[in-house]
C-alpha cells in the first residue's frame, strides 16, 4: 500500500514523485510506458514564444510568463507564483547536478538561452543539459558542425548553412561513421552507448583535433556516451582544446533518455517503486451526490492478469493527446482516457484546428484539457474536485498548448512539484 | 522567347498524356509533352490504383467494360512491374441479394471478362477478414497499379524513343492561326514555372490531354468542351485489410472498393460534381461514408487507423449528358477531332476513358494523328514493354526482401515505406524534382503511418548535401538533353540502387541551373504543409497522436517555424497551403 500513485512516468509524473517522497510519502509509479521525454530535446522550455508575438523568441520567460496569465488566467503557471516556478525550476536544477546530468541556463540568469537546433534554426530554451549549453548562440566563437557520413539523423551542412544565414557563423564537416560504430544499422541510442566505449572515445576525439580550427568550437549530434557523456565531454574539449557541445538529433532523444535513467535510478534509490508496462485499464470510484468522491482503486494490464493498485492518495500525470492521456475518435469525441474527466476541448471535429501545419495560433485540440482548482485537484462543472484523493499535473492541464509555447518541460516540472506539495502538505 | 518545332505537342503529363507521348514517339513522331506541375500531378496521381478488369461496368456500360479487360491484359505484360496481381473479388452482401448477381455474371461474360464464381468458404480462407455474412462470391481479373511509377515508366519509354518530356511547363496559351475559315491551333506557348522563362512550341498537331483542365485548355482555342468534373475521394488505412480488389456486387455507388496497395489498402470513392478541378475540399461526410461502406464489406474497418484521404477528379464527358449524375456517364474514351467538330484544325481533344484505358485512347489518339499528317503508321505500344517491365509483377515484400537480402538497414530513410538514401539521391539526379512531394511520388518517401514525421527532415538533409556536393542540379531547363539520365524502371527497388549516381562522379547530362530554386527551409515547410493537407480530414486517434508528434518534432525540437528564407515560395506552396481542415457546416451536415 502506497501513499501515493503517480499514473505516468514523463517529467511532471517523477518530478511529483520526487517531491512527494522528499515529503517523507511512500510512493509508486505505474507508466504505461517510458514517459515523453525520448522525443525532445531534452532541455526544459519554459515559454519560447507567445501566441501575440509568435516570431520572436521571449528572452525573459518568467517575467513573460506575467502577461502569459493576463492575457490566459487559466493557463497552468497561474496556478503558481512566478516566485514558486523560479523555486521549482531551481529544484530541478539541484536535482540533475545530483543525479549526474547537470543543467545550466543562459549567462546572464532568468534569460532564455539560444541553442542551434538540428535544422539549423535558432532554439529558446530556459535549461539545456551541460552538454548543450557551449551551443549558446549568444556567445562569438565560430562553430564547427560535425556529422557522421551516412548518419540518417543529423545533417551538419543543413545546420550550418541556416546557422550561417542566421548570423551565427558555422561550417560543416563530416566523419566517417564507422569511425564511431560498426554496427549495420544504430539508431542515436545505440550509437550513444557505443561512445561509452573509451576506444572509440579515443578515436573520435583524435579526429575532430585534425578538424578543429583554433578559436571553434565543435558541435556535434547528441550521441556522446549515455552513461559516461560528462566525462567524455570533458576529454573531447582537453582532446580539442575546444567546447564541444551536443545538438539534439530526431528521436530517439540522448538527453532524454540520459535524464530519465538518472532520475529513474535516483527516484528507485529513495524507495520509490517504479514500474513500466502497467496500462491503468479500468478504475475503483466512489462518487456519492454532491460531495467529491474517492478513487478506492485503479487496475492495470500485465502479462498474466490485471493488477490492483491501491494507494490513499492518486496523481494523474498521463500528458495530453501525445502521452496518451487522451483519446479521441471519428465523432469529435476527446475523453481522458483513464477517470473520464471533463476536458475544455471542443467536442466537434470542426473546433479542432487551424488552418496549417506551422499556424502560429497552434490548434484548439491541442490547447484543452483538464481543468483543475488551486490545489490541483480535477474539477467539475461546479468547480468542485471530482475525487477527494485525485491531482492532476503536466501536460494534460487544460489551457495550454506546450508546444506551440515551447512550455512543456516547464510546465511540468512547475506543475509536478507543486501539485506534489499540494497533496502532501 | 524560346522557341521549340515539333510534329506532335502533348498537353498534360497524367496516364492518358504519357500515354500519347510514347505512342506517337514510337511511331516515329516527334514529340513534346508539357505539365504544368510534376507528373501525375492530376488524377493520375490521386486515384485509388485500381486495375480495373471490367466487372464494374459489366452490367451498365459494356463498352466501357469491353475496353478494360482487353487493356488489363496488355498492361500486365507492358508495364508488368506497376501492377500487383492481387485478383479481384464482387462480393454479394446481404443487403445487396437480388438481381444484380446474376446479370453481373452475365454481363462478364458478354465482354470476355474472366468471371468465376468461387465458394464463400474459399473467399473467407483467402480473405479472413471479409464480411462472412457474404452469400455470393465471384473473381475478376482486377488488380492493383501504382499510377506513379506507370507514368513515369511510360514517359521514359517516350524519351528512350525520342519525346521530350518538360515538367513544370504551364501552357499560358494556344497559338491559334488562320481566319474564321482555317482556324488552327498551331502549338502553344508554355511558361517554366521555375525558371521564369516563356517558350513557343510550335507543332503540326496538339493534343489536350489535361484531364480535369481538358475544358479550361480547350476554351484557349475558343472551343467549349463540357467536361463534368466528378470528385472522387478516397481514404488510405494503415495495413493492408485486404490483399484481394475487393468489389460490392451492385450497382457502382459510394466507397464500394477496397483496393491493396503495396502496404496499405485503400476504399474509393465518392462521386460529386464540381465546378473547378482544383482546389478539392474533402469533406467530414465523405471520410465518415468511406469507413461506414468499408465496415460493411470488412467488418472493423472503420476502427482501423486512417492514415491519409484525397481527391481526384474524374474528367467525365458526355456531350448530351442531362442526368447530372456522374455515375451515369460513360467510361468509355472520348477523341474529339475539333476540325470536325468546330473546324479548328491542328487540335485533338482526348478525354473520358479512365487509367486502366489510357495506352488504348493513346493508341486512338495517335491513330487520329496520323491520319491527319497523312502517315500511316501502325501502334506498336501494346506489344512494347516499358523499360522496367522485366522486374515481373510488383509483390507486397519486394522492398523489405531486397534491403535484408543486400543487408541495407543502416540505408533507410523512410521506415515506414523502406526508402534508402541512394534511392533518394538516384531519384534525384534521375527524376525532375522541384520539391520533396515529386520525391513522395518517386520512391513513396513520407506515404506510411508517419507521414513524414521523420523522412521529411532527413530527405531534405540529403538533398542539401547532394546540392552542396554539386552532385545534384535542379534542372528544370528547356534544353532536349537536360533529362538525359532520366530513368525511372528501377526508382523502387532498394536493391537496384546500392551505388548512388552521385559517387560515379559521372557527368549526369544536365546542365547545371544557376537559379535560386533550391532552398532547403522551402523543400521542408513544402512537404510538411503537403502532409498535413492530406491528414486533416482523418485526424483523431493515433493518427492525431501521431500529428502530435510530428509537432513535437518540427516545432518544439527543429523550431523550423522560425527558420530563414520565410518569404520563399514554390509553384506548388499554395496548392499545399489549401488543407481541408473541417468546417463546422460541414461537420453538421454528418
Amino acid at each position: 500500500m502506497s501513499d501515493l500513485l503517480v499514473i505516468g512516468a514523463g517529467l511532471s509524473g517523477l518530478m511529483a514523485a520526487y517531491t512527494a517522497v522528499k515529503a517523507g510519502m511512500r510512493v509508486t509509479i505505474a507508466a504505461k510506458g517510458l514517459g515523453s521525454m525520448h522525443w525532445g530535446a531534452g532541455t526544459i522550455d519554459v515559454l519560447g514564444y507567445t501566441a501575440t508575438q509568435p516570431e520572436l523568441p521571449v528572452k525573459r520567460p518568467l517575467e513573460q510568463i506575467q502577461s502569459l496569465i493576463q492575457q490566459n488566467p487559466q493557463h497552468p503557471y497561474a496556478l503558481l507564483t512566478n516566485e514558486h516556478i523560479a523555486q521549482t525550476l531551481a529544484t530541478f536544477v539541484a536535482l540533475s547536478k545530483d543525479i549526474g546530468v547537470p543543467y545550466g541556463g543562459a549567462t546572464n540568469p532568468g534569460d532564455n538561452v539560444l541553442l542551434p537546433s538540428p535544422a539549423g534554426a535558432a532554439r529558446p530554451t530556459y535549461l539545456a543539459p551541460k552538454a548543450q549549453l557551449a551551443g549558446d548562440l549568444s556567445r562569438s566563437e565560430p562553430m564547427l558542425i560535425v556529422g557522421f557520413e551516412g548518419m540518417r539523423d543529423f545533417y551538419p551542412e543543413l545546420i550550418a548553412e541556416n546557422l550561417t544565414h542566421l548570423g551565427y557563423p558555422a561550417r560543416a564537416a563530416f566523419l566517417p561513421l564507422k569511425l564511431i560504430t560498426n554496427r549495420r544499422d544504430s539508431n542515436t541510442v545505440q550509437l550513444a552507448q557505443g561512445l561509452d566505449n573509451k576506444e572509440q572515445r579515443a578515436l573520435l576525439a583524435a579526429a575532430l583535433r585534425k578538424i578543429v580550427r583554433p578559436g571553434e568550437r565543435i558541435g556535434l549530434p547528441a550521441i556522446l556516451g549515455m552513461d559516461a557523456h560528462i566525462t567524455f565531454l570533458a576529454e573531447l574539449e582537453r582532446e580539442t582544446n575546444s567546447p564541444v557541445f551536443e545538438i539534439p538529433t530526431l528521436p530517439p532523444s540522448v538527453p532524454g533518455v540520459r535524464l530519465y535513467k538518472a532520475f529513474r535510478g535516483h527516484l528507485q534509490s529513495l524507495g520509490v517503486r517504479l514500474t513500466a508496462g502497467l496500462e491503468v485499464i479500468s478504475t475503483q470510484t466512489t462518487a456519492p451526490n454532491g460531495v467529491p468522491g474517492a478513487v478506492q482503486w485503479v487496475e492495470s494490464a500485465t502479462s498474466a492478469r490485471p493488477l490492483k493498485l491501491r494507494a490513499d492518495k492518486f496523481l494523474l500525470a498521463t500528458g495530453g493527446i501525445l502521452g496518451g492521456g487522451f483519446n479521441s475518435d471519428v465523432n469529435g469525441r476527446v475523453w481522458e482516457t483513464i477517470f473520464n474527466l471533463p476536458l475544455t476541448i471542443p467536442q466537434e471535429r470542426a473546433d479542432w484546428f487551424n488552418p496549417g501545419f506551422l499556424n502560429p495560433q497552434g490548434h484548439p485540440v491541442f490547447k484543452g484539457g483538464v481543468k483543475v482548482n488551486a490545489s490541483f485537484q480535477p474539477i467539475g462543472a461546479n468547480d468542485q474536485p471530482l475525487y477527494a484523493n485525485l491531482w492532476a499535473a503536466g501536460n494534460l492541464l487544460a489551457h495550454s498548448d506546450g508546444i506551440q509555447e515551447r512550455s512543456v518541460e516547464g510546465t511540468a516540472v512547475a506543475t509536478g512539484v507543486a501539485a506534489a506539495q499540494a497533496l502532501s502538505g | 522567347m524560346n522557341r521549340i518545332q515539333t510534329e506532335v505537342l502533348v498537353i498534360g503529363g497524367g496516364a492518358t498524356g504519357t500515354g500519347v507521348a510514347w505512342d506517337a514517339a514510337l511511331r516515329g513522331l516527334k514529340v513534346v509533352l508539357v505539365e504544368r506541375r510534376d507528373l501525375t500531378h492530376g488524377t493520375s496521381g490521386r486515384y485509388h490504383g485500381l486495375l480495373h478488369s471490367g466487372g464494374r461496368y459489366a452490367v451498365k456500360d459494356s463498352h466501357g467494360a469491353a475496353e478494360c479487360i482487353a487493356e488489363n491484359q496488355i498492361l500486365r505484360v507492358t508495364h508488368a512491374h506497376c501492377i500487383e496481381d492481387t485478383s479481384g473479388f464482387f462480393v454479394v452482401l446481404p443487403e445487396d441479394e437480388g438481381e444484380y448477381p446474376d446479370k453481373f455474371k452475365a454481363g462478364c461474360e458478354a465482354v470476355g471478362i474472366p468471371c468465376v464464381e468461387i465458394p464463400v468458404a474459399e473467399a473467407l480462407r483467402r480473405e479472413p477478414l471479409l464480411n462472412p455474412r457474404i452469400s455470393r462470391v465471384f473473381e475478376v481479373p482486377d488488380g492493383s497499379s501504382d499510377s506513379f511509377l506507370a507514368a513515369h515508366a511510360t514517359a521514359q519509354a517516350a524519351r528512350n524513343a525520342g519525346a521530350q518530356i518538360l515538367t513544370y511547363h504551364e501552357v499560358t496559351s494556344l497559338i491559334m492561326v488562320g481566319g474564321e475559315s482555317d482556324r488552327r491551333v498551331a502549338g502553344a506557348v508554355v511558361h517554366n514555372v521555375v525558371t521564369g522563362e516563356d517558350t513557343e512550341i510550335h507543332a503540326d498537331m496538339t493534343v489536350n490531354a489535361a484531364g480535369a483542365w481538358t475544358g479550361k485548355l480547350a476554351a484557349m482555342a475558343g472551343i467549349e468542351i463540357t467536361i463534368m468534373p466528378s470528385k472522387g475521394t478516397m481514404v488510405a488505412m494503415n495495413h493492408r485489410l485486404v490483399n484481394t480488389v475487393v468489389n460490392r456486387c451492385k450497382s457502382p455507388s459510394d466507397g464500394d472498393i477496397i483496393v491493396p496497395s503495396h502496404t496499405v489498402c485503400v476504399i474509393g470513392t465518392t462521386s460529386i460534381n464540381v465546378p473547378e478541378p482544383e482546389p478539392l475540399r474533402i469533406e467530414p461526410w465523405e471520410v465518415k461514408k468511406m469507413l461506414e461502406e468499408g465496415d460493411k464489406m470488412v467488418p472493423g474497418f472503420a476502427q482501423a487507423r486512417v492514415l491519409r484521404a484525397w481527391a481526384g477528379v474524374r474528367p467525365l464527358f458526355q456531350d448530351t449528358y442531362t442526368s447530372g449524375k456522374g455515375r451515369d456517364v460513360t467510361r468509355k474514351l472520348a477523341l474529339l477531332d475539333h476540325k470536325e467538330r468546330e473546324g479548328v484544325a491542328g487540335f485533338l481533344t482526348i478525354t473520358g476513358g479512365k487509367w486502366t484505358t489510357f495506352r488504348l485512347m493513346a493508341e486512338a489518339t495517335v491513330d487520329d494523328i496520323c491520319r491527319h499528317l497523312g502517315t500511316e503508321r501502325p501502334c506498336t505500344t501494346a506489344t512494347t514493354p516499358v523499360p522496367g517491365a522485366e522486374q515481373g509483377h510488383y509483390w507486397v515484400g519486394h522492398r523489405l526482401h531486397e534491403i535484408e537480402e543486400k543487408h541495407l538497414q543502416s540505408e533507410l530513410v523512410c521506415e515506414c515505406e523502406l526508402v534508402t538514401r541512394t534511392m533518394i539521391e538516384n531519384a534525384a539526379r534521375r527524376n525532375p524534382l522541384l520539391t520533396l512531394d515529386d520525391l513522395r511520388r518517386d520512391v513513396r518517401l513520407g506515404k506510411g503511418p508517419c507521414q513524414g514525421g521523420f523522412c521529411t527532415y532527413r530527405a531534405t538533409g540529403i538533398l542539401h548535401e547532394m546540392k552542396k556536393a554539386g552532385s545534384w542540379e535542379v534542372n528544370m531547363s528547356d534544353d532536349a538533353s537536360s533529362a538525359a539520365k532520366w530513368e525511372v524502371a528501377y526508382l523502387q527497388s532498394p536493391g537496384h540502387n546500392l551505388v548512388s549516381d552521385a559517387d560515379s562522379h559521372e557527368d549526369n547530362g544536365r546542365a547545371a541551373n544557376t537559379a535560386d530554386s533550391f532552398n532547403p527551409n522551402l523543400l521542408l515547410r513544402d512537404f510538411l504543409q503537403e502532409r498535413w493537407k492530406g491528414v486533416t480530414p482523418i485526424l483523431w486517434g493515433r493518427q492525431l497522436k501521431q500529428e502530435r508528434l510530428d509537432e513535437l518534432i518540427y516545432m518544439s525540437l527543429m523550431n523550423v517555424d522560425h527558420l530563414p528564407d520565410k518569404e520563399l515560395s514554390s509553384p506548388v506552396t499554395e496548392f499545399y497551403l489549401f488543407d481541408t481542415t473541417p468546417t463546422a457546416e460541414e461537420v453538421a451536415d454528418v
